[in-house]
């Protein structure tokens, strides 16, 4: 459903991080040949370690993780900071979650997520996330649009002056989650507000960057219902 | 993610680290308190030279003493009552009067040869202090003796036997009144100034002295009761789990595997029990029912589970649900049934739940239809949807997309939660979502 992104030349490079095994196995019999899996990990530790070790360009990890500080995939990433891919761009996380809690996903989001799916994804649409998040951009299901909008205000009429405001969406933005939230794939954003799918782009990874920065208290509480901060 | 449920403990292998274990006091097998038998099973050894050792240390200025009444505050009883290897095996049936006898004894014999080897030494030990003193000791030793034995639970629970509860009752009375005469005794015995100089020590040492046979029995009871405390926590927790797992993910488990021919059945199933679930684990952000957003969540349950097809639901927002909203909830029924009888999965509904207006979007990914096709003899969409949005202020529109159909509901919250009957007052034509209205507002 979702445009194919740029095809890329070279297989895109993937980790696995999930504690059930028969989920890792289920995505990769699900994903075709532009992904290359090169590591697997059960657990926070062990995650670490691979991610270090194969410098993918996308990590899929589960939310929901045992070991480390309890924080589960947020502390795979925060242990993989400044980890580069062989391409030497940063390592791009992607988080993948059965779990509808909004504080699981903002706090996954606020340590460094590029993006948020649910474990229900059908093969293709997880295999354009993928590649989305591969090119660095941002990934938002229509819940964790729904989210965005509740957490800032947006759904009650709160809306930024300025685009650089980081605790409120700007009305474009708020526009363009409100169609995420309606389940339309970024080409029909795209058609609907008439604009190019690269200014979609732009505006989401806005969006998931005032949500990793913005200070609202909505925010912060989430952040700290996970003991984040 | 993670289950809530801890993993049965890996079976022990030879070869691997030892469980740690605590010392405990065997019930059976013990001549006093079980010291020297749970030390001699915790360390491997005889316990013959355990007693020994203690016996002789107790010589070496009473240091045993010490060292035994601090190993019987700080241990606990075993909770298996397994007899302990041992050449004392053979006494693990010995009744508990027994032991009792044996410490009342010692003590009592350790007294007499303490006053007589004093008086030859030529220490005036003033006996009249002396025997009410011991006698109070004799008591306290008695009674407490004996709640160590009765186990405090069954003590404070009272359900123990008729037999042994009198017992222990009848010893705790005896030492508490040999206690009370001792104590009488001092009292009364000295006249004057020196006299109540003795009485005054003497009252302060049974103080003290009750006070150090008390508290670790204190300690202790605080212990086994905190531990016994989580213990039942933790086990109505897991029996909770346990039968919500049976009544609810078993059953449906059973359930698919009858129905393992029919897909669509299965799916319905496997979607209801996760949602149950879901709601079982988060409880929820939906919480009252009363709530405009819990009523759209549950139509959109309820059609899911009628059609089996699954529904992705964002609601953001929430207001208390009045007539007005309740329409709206029976038009996004009626949109969502169409969605899932004619259009094709994924089917989306977003709420917007606004400070002016309410906003309801449907969306599926079918052929599409126009409404100048629908025949008007069908009431689906016209009336159900549109005819009843209209009746209370509100405007709906349906839209023909490249992929799929979607309905938008419109509510504005002042005009019509207040006064739900203004047919036509803020109706709009049917078609009232044009491309453009979008992206003016």
């Amino acid at each position: 459903m979702i445009a194919p992104g740029p095809s890329r030349a070279t297989p895109i490079r993937l980790v696995l991080v999930d504690d059930h095994r028969m989920f890792r196995s289920g995505v990769k019999a699900e994903l075709d040949e532009s992904m290359l899996i090169v590591g697997e990990a059960a657990d926070v530790d062990e995650a670490i370690v691979v991610v270090a070790r194969a410098r993918p360009d996308v990590v899929l990890l589960d939310v929901h993780l045992p070991g480390g500080n309890g924080h589960g995939g947020s502390d795979v990433i925060t242990g993989s900071a400044g980890v580069t891919s062989e391409s030497g761009e940063p390592v791009r996380f992607l988080a993948l979650s059965v779990s509808d809690a909004a504080e699981d996903v903002i706090a996954v989001i606020r340590a460094g997520a590029r993006g948020y799916v649910t474990k229900t994804i059908d093969g293709r649409d997880l295999t354009d996330a993928i590649r989305r998040v591969a090119d660095g951009d941002a990934v938002f299901s229509p819940r964790l649009a729904g989210f965005v909008l509740d957490a800032f205000g947006a759904a009650a009429g709160e809306v930024a002056v300025v685009d650089e405001e980081l605790d409120r969406l700007s009305a474009r933005e708020r526009e363009v989650m409100r169609l995420i939230a309606r389940g339309y794939q970024y080409k029909e954003v795209a058609k609907e507000l008439f604009i190019s799918i690269k200014t979609v782009e732009t505006h989401v990874s806005s969006v998931l960057r005032k949500l990793q920065l913005s200070s609202r208290h909505e925010l912060t509480a989430w952040a700290v219902g996970r003991h984040l901060l | 993610m993670p289950t809530p449920y801890e993993l049965p403990q890996p079976p022990s292998v030879p070869g691997a680290r030892r469980p740690v274990r605590r010392m405990e006091r065997p019930v059976h097998g013990r001549r006093l308190a079980g010291v020297c038998a749970g030390l001699a099973e915790h360390l491997g050894l005889n316990v013959r030279y355990v007693r020994l050792a203690f016996f002789l240390s107790c010589l070496a200025g009473g240091a045993g003493i010490v060292a035994y009444l601090f190993l019987w505050a700080l241990t606990p009883q075993s909770l298996d009552s397994g007899p302990v290897a041992g050449p004392d095996a053979v006494g693990a049936s010995r009744p508990a009067n027994e032991s009792l006898r044996n410490l009342v004894i010692g003590l009592g014999l350790l007294a007499v040869g303490g006053v007589f080897f004093a008086q030859q030494q030529g220490v005036n030990l003033r006996l009249g202090v002396m025997i009410p003193l011991l006698a109070v000791a004799a008591g306290v030793v008695l009674a407490w003796s004996k709640l160590d034995e009765a186990e405090r639970g069954r003590w404070l629970a009272r359900d123990m036997g008729s037999g042994g509860r009198r017992g222990a009752l009848v010893r705790l009375g005896i030492g508490i009144a040999l206690a009370t005469v001792g104590v009488i005794v001092l009292a009364t015995q000295g006249r004057g100034l020196a006299g109540l100089w003795d009485v005054g020590i003497a009252a302060v040492a049974v103080l003290v002295g009750a006070g150090l046979i008390a508290a670790p029995w204190g300690v202790r009871l605080w212990g086994d009761l905190r531990t016994e405390q989580t213990q039942r926590i933790r086990e109505t927790e897991r029996a909770d789990i346990a039968a919500h797992l049976h009544d609810s993910v078993l059953q449906t488990l059973a359930l698919i595997q009858r129905k393992a021919g029919e897909p669509a059945e299965v799916v319905r199933l496997a979607r209801a029990q996760e949602r149950e679930l879901r709601g079982w684990l988060y409880a929820g952000p939906l919480g009252s029912q009363a709530s405009l957003a819990s009523a759209v969540t549950e139509v959109a349950h309820e059609v899911e589970d009628l059609h089996g097809v699954p529904i992705e639901l964002v609601v953001t927002g929430d207001r208390p649900l009045e007539l007005a909203g309740t329409a709206l909830v029976q038009a996004l029924r009626e949109a969502l049934l169409n969605a899932v009888r004619h259009g094709a999965p994924p089917v989306s509904v977003y709420v917007e739940v606004g400070p002016e207006v309410v906003e309801a979007f449907v969306r599926d990914h079918g052929p599409g239809f126009e409404l100048t096709e629908v025949p008007p003899d069908r009431f689906g969409v016209r009336e159900s949807i549109l005819g009843r949005m209209r009746r209370h202020g509100g405007s709906a529109g349906v839209r023909r997309l490249e992929h799929g159909t979607e309905i938008s509901l419109r509510l504005p919250v002042t005009a019509s939660f207040e006064s739900t009957t203004q047919p036509g007052a803020l109706a709009q034509p049917d078609m009232v979502t044009p491309p453009d209205t979008e992206r003016s507002r």
